[in-house]
């Protein structure tokens, strides 16, 4: 087991089923030492729902929150698929947050936080990040929150 | 001082610090193997340091708009001074994502997004032309008027 793995065990995290998109285009592009990922969004809850909703309507921020980090555990199995071993991620380099919002909600970091600190906690000083955080006025089925990244890895 | 940050003052502009993200976030990262650095999204500051608010569309005027993108511009290259030691190491600004806090009938983002485009032509001639997108957005954090983040290539 790898050293990213069993730190994911301590942490008592488990990473979501691969999911796979619905269209022409692929969870993950590598060029050189970088891997580029898709936007994803939250996985479906204990009830096998995807979450729905805005942020500054009927989503709160701590659900928006919970709904970056259940983004990020989707992009980790990404690139998990991808690499095939976690420990092979060198650094995360770029995320782009885009959260679901009404035109005057501007929380949007506490919103991205959810993710950017589940990497933090996993990744340590790897897992610190360049990031935009923004509102879109909408997304994919209604979800909250949609993030893309950029991840350095090594060969 | 190096070449750019010459320009910079004989500009009659000033580099402000680079941003102290305040949150698990940097504001920006080199990724030495690729030769590129990433920016994280940064927002206008007026000169005292607070931040510019409004909406394009409402509150905020296209001009207000293009000083404010202005700022931000000054703003990456701060970081990116932060993170590179130097801003002579730029051989190129590679691309930028320019984000407008907007109403939903706004349509001039390209006007708006000139003021970081211009600023950075001004500052490093060639090198600072880039590939470029430019979009409206439902809002941004603190309310800010625009969001920019920055792609750029980097010598060693």
């Amino acid at each position: 087991m790898g050293t990213v793995d069993k730190k994911l065990e301590e942490l008592g995290i488990a990473l979501p089923p691969p999911d796979s998109p619905i269209a022409n285009y692929v969870p993950a592009v590598r060029t050189g030492n970088l891997l580029f990922l898709a936007g994803a969004g939250p996985a479906p809850g204990s009830d096998g729902a995807v979450p729905r909703g805005k942020l500054g309507d009927d989503f709160s921020i701590d659900e928006g929150y919970q709904a970056a980090r259940s983004v990020g555990l989707i992009q980790l199995t990404r690139l998990k698929v991808a690499l095939g071993d976690l420990d092979r991620i060198e650094r995360f380099v770029k995320l782009l947050t885009m959260v679901n919002s009404t035109a005057d909600f501007t929380e949007q970091p506490a919103v991205a936080n959810g993710c950017s600190d589940l990497l933090v906690e996993i990744f340590g000083d790897k897992g610190r990040h360049a990031r935009s955080a923004v509102g879109m006025s909408n997304l994919p089925g209604g979800i909250p929150v949609e993030i893309e990244m950029i991840v350095e890895v090594s060969d | 001082m190096g070449a750019i940050e010459d320009r910079i003052k004989e500009l009659g502009y000033t580099l402000p610090d680079g941003a102290a993200p305040l949150a698990n976030y940097v504001p920006a990262v080199y990724v030495e193997s690729v030769g590129l650095a990433y920016t994280s999204g940064h927002v206008p500051r007026d000169t005292d340091g607070g931040f510019i608010t409004g909406k394009l569309g409402g509150d905020t005027s296209v001009e207000e708009g293009y000083a404010a993108a202005r700022s931000v511009a000054l703003g990456l290259l701060g970081s990116l001074k932060g993170v590179l030691g130097d801003l002579d190491r730029i051989n190129r600004v590679v691309k930028l994502l320019c984000m407008v806090n907007c109403t939903p009938d706004f349509t001039k983002h390209p006007a708006v997004a000139n003021g970081a485009s211009d600023l950075l032509v001004e500052l490093l001639g060639d090198n600072g032309l880039h590939a470029r997108s430019a979009v409206g957005v439902a809002g941004l954090p603190s309310n800010v008027c625009v969001e920019i983040e920055m792609i750029v290539e980097v010598s060693a």
